[in-house]
């Protein structure tokens, strides 16, 4: 089966079994390794990508109902010249670790800074309930976070 | 003579120069790069906890569409243990625990390998089997290994017996005559904790291939070279035929510090000559995972009426699992973790290390210490209790100080946990008693912790570049911690008068780089730092006798300095580096340093220790942990009001850094002390297999964390630094249960405090801990006094 599939504002065709996860063609079919494959199961966040710019958990999701929606993952998200300002934000308080979960942090928080530009800290901590993280504490985030001068610009 | 650089220098928040291609998912973890290679390789894993093998056929599977090889036993029978040759890659005759790898297959793609995995037939005959250490020491158990005592032997000196893998004791002193004096009050106690799982966002996997003759594997590790040992060893080759390279690892705590998947990629490579990626799923990383173990402790002191600990007796049963693992050298720490923090005058200690038929336990941050210190601690309050005095005055009265001695004799230098008690009282306050409007009850503890730092050998090699930027290589690996990003380059900068963005930092790669002990035990900063300081040193000395000649001077009126070799008292009179190295070059070639560590052998008491892989800790540091929280006694839930602590570091050179390390390994501490629980259930596997039913903390579960960095502490560090990020677990068990016991009223004998738990330590179920399978007489549970 043939999914057109519209990732990173490019347009781009999956054939194959239409019950994989989106998770899944996204690493190995386009080797787009951002997106980590953690839980498998949507607990950890740490897949989470946009699809038609909802959150999604890409574990969760089988690639054979996305025909013709708008996918962006954490490639789509930033560049090396330019970080979004939650990934700044991030980098300036050096709260990652490990990394392998603020992928999805950053699509998270990409998404819901959007609705929720001046949010409190129990805000911060309620949107950020999906995505685990075994690093940190969470805390270091959220005061990263909650330094964001937002200007209306997210993405 | 004057030293030649400002250690100021060194301490800065230097921040992560991995972090943006993190943020980025630009990142390449091993995990990444599966897939990549020719083949994929499954295991075949044991569905039952003990069986005998009858028969293993391979030939269905070895038919499938894609297959390229299986593997089994007969391709890699090595074994490998850290004390004892106990374990194989793969079961042979004999199935000892729920996961084990049976068999390996490779095929072009992983739905292949999992279908022709499934189609290995293996004829199982069923044994029983012990699932508990009560289970293990009865004294008609079924032995986990039958032929344990024809293992060889790693490390000698320890006393073992069919399912006792591993005795370390330690005798010092009369604890007879202190526990008969009249004027002592007995106190004893019971204690017990589960299992805690590592979670690591990265799963175990490895790559491997073969090239020219040797294994080249692509691994997320921390312990380079115990891969290439391990991986040498099971297939039979030299160890220098095994090259380890380590990207990028997705969190370790532990877990990865020990040889895993490699053996199994190496012995499929080499069968098929093809390179070959294997990873564990979610749920095999968690049912297999090698967990803090479950322990279970006795422990008695006589203590005088005005708070003297005469004398101490403890048992430590740590369960192994199926093979000795990372316990066996971990029995050595009950020492210096249960019989740390105080003085005692008298000391008698066992812990046991047993063979059950449950997955194998494994290093976890803080290992043994957490528990013993949650033990330790908890008792200590019953202690208070019992003779009537307040528990902090009781603990400033008998936490090691300078020239105390330690359970092994070893003398300890300086005075540290007594002022980090003085700092959190003026910080955080006099315990008082409170009520909270809410009904529900209301606790306070401060707890002490006594770890150490474990050194050991490191080795490090610099060049320096003609651009005056230097290149660090050494074995390290970057797990999360920020030592490779940030304090390694932080030191070498400081000892070469450069910026730390001018220090590059090789990944790890055996190829490239010196032995060394690994990631864990907090030891890189302070031993791969050591080794990169001693680099440094060889480099410097280069560049100041060239100086010397060009600036006509004495070298000792030279420093290095913000890219410059300056003169004393002059400055802007000296030369810039790069002109310094271009002369060094033309005279002697380019400039390189080479630099080594090892642990520099505190001594401990001749005789007392046995089975004891160190006699004395190296480097103690040391923790106060202050705990409020409020107790619903309707549901038995625990909420953490505030957690403030005081930390032994040394020195701090990137204070942000290591409030990172703070606030996320006291979280992973309540984690434990609060709701992470994993059960075994009849089949010998775990409850638990993934994120639903085993529940780390999330953003809802968690506070900020306070903390006072304690500085100035004996270190023979470089630059006086101690590790971060292994100690800030080490406590949280302990400052927890106090402060429910507080609240409470009644003692708390076991983790995690899960409400149905702390309902049972409401209604005074939990009172009362008394295991059969351990003897309040105390040479009665070890081998070698009984």
């Amino acid at each position: 089966m043939t999914i057109r599939l519209k990732i990173n504002s490019e347009y781009l065709e999956y054939h194959g079994d239409p019950r994989v996860s989106l998770l899944e063609v996204l690493r190995e079919t386009f080797r787009l390794t951002g997106s980590k494959s953690v839980c498998c199961e949507g607990f950890c966040g740490a897949c989470t990508v946009h699809i038609n710019g909802e959150l999604v958990a890409s574990c969760l999701k089988p690639v054979g109902v996305l025909e013709g929606m708008e996918i962006t993952t954490i490639e789509g998200v930033g560049s090396i010249e330019k970080l979004n300002p939650i990934q700044q934000a991030l980098e300036d308080h050096d709260v990652v670790q490990c990394g392998m979960c603020f992928p999805g942090m950053v699509m998270t928080f990409t998404s819901f800074l959007v609705s929720n530009p001046n949010p409190t800290r129990a805000d911060i901590k309620a949107a950020m309930s999906g995505n685990i993280c075994r690093c940190t504490g969470y805390e270091r985030i959220v005061d990263a976070l909650l330094s964001i001068q937002m200007n209306g610009e997210v993405t | 003579m004057k030293r030649h650089l400002n250690l100021n220098n060194a301490v800065m928040n230097l921040p992560r120069r991995d972090a943006r291609d993190k943020l980025l998912g630009r990142t390449k973890y091993t995990i990444d790069a599966v897939g990549s290679g020719d083949l994929h390789a499954v295991l075949l894993r044991a569905e039952i906890p003990s069986a005998k093998i009858k028969k293993i056929d391979l030939s269905a599977a070895r038919g499938m569409p894609g297959v390229k090889a299986v593997a089994t036993y007969d391709d890699a029978p090595g074994l490998h243990g850290l004390g004892i040759a106990d374990t194989p890659i793969f079961a042979k005759d004999v199935i000892r625990y729920h996961g084990e790898p049976i068999a390996a297959v490779a095929a072009t793609t992983l739905a292949q390998a999992r279908e022709a995995a499934k189609a290995i037939g293996v004829v199982l005959e069923e044994q029983g089997a012990v699932l508990t250490m009560s289970e293990a020491l009865a004294g008609d158990a079924v032995l986990v290994h039958p032929d344990w005592a024809d293992y060889g032997i790693i490390f000698e000196g320890a006393e073992r017996q069919g399912n006792i893998a591993w005795e370390a004791t330690v005798v010092r002193g009369d604890t007879d005559g202190a526990f008969s004096r009249s004027d002592v009050a007995i106190v004893e106690g019971c204690y017990s904790v589960g299992r805690q799982s590592h979670v690591s966002f990265e799963p175990r996997v490895a790559l491997a291939s073969y090239v020219d003759g040797r294994f080249h594997i692509q691994t997320s590790t921390q312990v380079p070279w115990t891969v290439r040992h391990v991986v040498a060893r099971v297939l039979g080759v030299p160890d220098s035929h095994v090259r380890v390279t380590v990207p990028a690892v997705g969190g370790g705590f532990g877990l990865k510090f020990d040889c895993s998947l490699e053996p199994y990629a190496a012995v499929l490579a080499r069968m098929t000559g093809r390179s070959v990626s294997i990873s564990n799923t979610r749920q095999e990383e968690q049912m297999t995972c090698l967990c803090r173990e479950n322990a279970e402790i006795r422990i008695r002191s006589a203590v005088t009426a005005d708070g003297e600990i005469v004398g101490r007796e403890a048992t430590v049963l740590m369960d192994a699992g199926a093979y000795g693992g990372e316990q066996v050298f971990l029995s050595t720490m009950t020492a210096h973790t249960l019989g740390g923090n105080y003085k005692l005058g008298s000391i008698k200690l066992s812990s046991l290390v047993v063979y059950t038929n449950t997955p194998p336990n494994g290093a976890f941050r803080a290992c043994n210490g957490v528990y013993n210190t949650f033990a330790l601690e908890q008792h200590t309050d019953e202690i208070c209790k019992i003779i009537g005095m307040d528990p902090i005055e009781f603990r400033r009265k008998n936490v090691i100080g300078k020239g105390d001695i330690g359970a092994t004799g070893q003398i300890f230098e300086g005075d540290v946990l007594k002022p980090m008690l003085d700092t959190a009282i003026e910080n955080y306050g006099a315990h008082e008693n409170k009520t909270l409007p809410d009904g529900r009850l209301y606790g306070r503890s401060t707890t002490v912790g006594t770890w150490f730092i474990f050194v050991g050998p490191s080795s490090a090699t610099i060049n320096l570049n003609s651009d005056g930027s230097a290149t660090l290589v050494t074995s390290g690996v970057e797990i999360g911690q920020g030592t490779m990003v940030q304090a390694l380059p932080q030191i070498v900068a400081a000892n070469l008068g450069i910026h730390p963005d001018d220090v590059i930092v090789k990944t790890a790669d055996t190829d490239a780089s010196g032995r060394d002990l690994g990631v864990g035990g907090g030891r890189t900063t302070v031993s791969v730092g050591a080794a990169s300081e001693a680099a440094c040193a060889e480099v410097r000395k280069k560049l100041i006798a060239t100086a010397s000649q060009l600036l006509q001077t004495k070298a000792d009126n030279l420093f290095l300095s913000k890219g410059r070799v300056e003169m004393r008292g002059n400055p802007g009179s000296g030369m810039t580096i790069q002109a310094v190295i271009a002369q060094v070059e033309a005279d002697f070639g380019p400039v390189s340093g080479s630099g080594s560590f090892t642990n520099p052998g505190i001594l401990a008491e001749p005789g007392c220790a046995a089975g004891h892989f160190i006699d004395a800790i190296d480097m103690p540091v040391h923790a106060v942990h202050d705990c409020e929280l409020a107790v619903d006694p309707e549901t038995g839930h625990v909420e953490i009001l505030s957690y403030r602590v005081v930390q032994d570091v040394g020195r701090a050179l990137n204070p942000r850094a290591i409030h990172g390390q703070i606030q996320g390994g006291v979280v992973q501490g309540l984690g434990y002390a609060l709701q992470e629980e994993i059960t075994i259930n009849e089949n010998g596997a775990f409850d638990q297999e993934g994120f639903e039913t085993y529940r780390i903390p999330t953003a809802l579960d968690v506070l900020p964390i306070e903390f006072v960095l304690h500085e100035g502490a004996p270190s023979c560090g470089p630059l006086g630094v101690k590790g971060a990020g292994e100690i800030p677990i080490l406590n949280v068990g302990a400052a927890v249960a106090c402060a429910v016991a507080n609240a409470t009223g009644q003692p708390v004998h076991q983790l995690p405090l899960t409400p149905p738990r702390v309902l049972q330590v409401l209604d005074g179920k939990d009172a009362i801990l008394n295991f059969p399978h351990i003897s309040p007489v105390w040479k009665d549970n070890t081998i070698r006094f009984a």
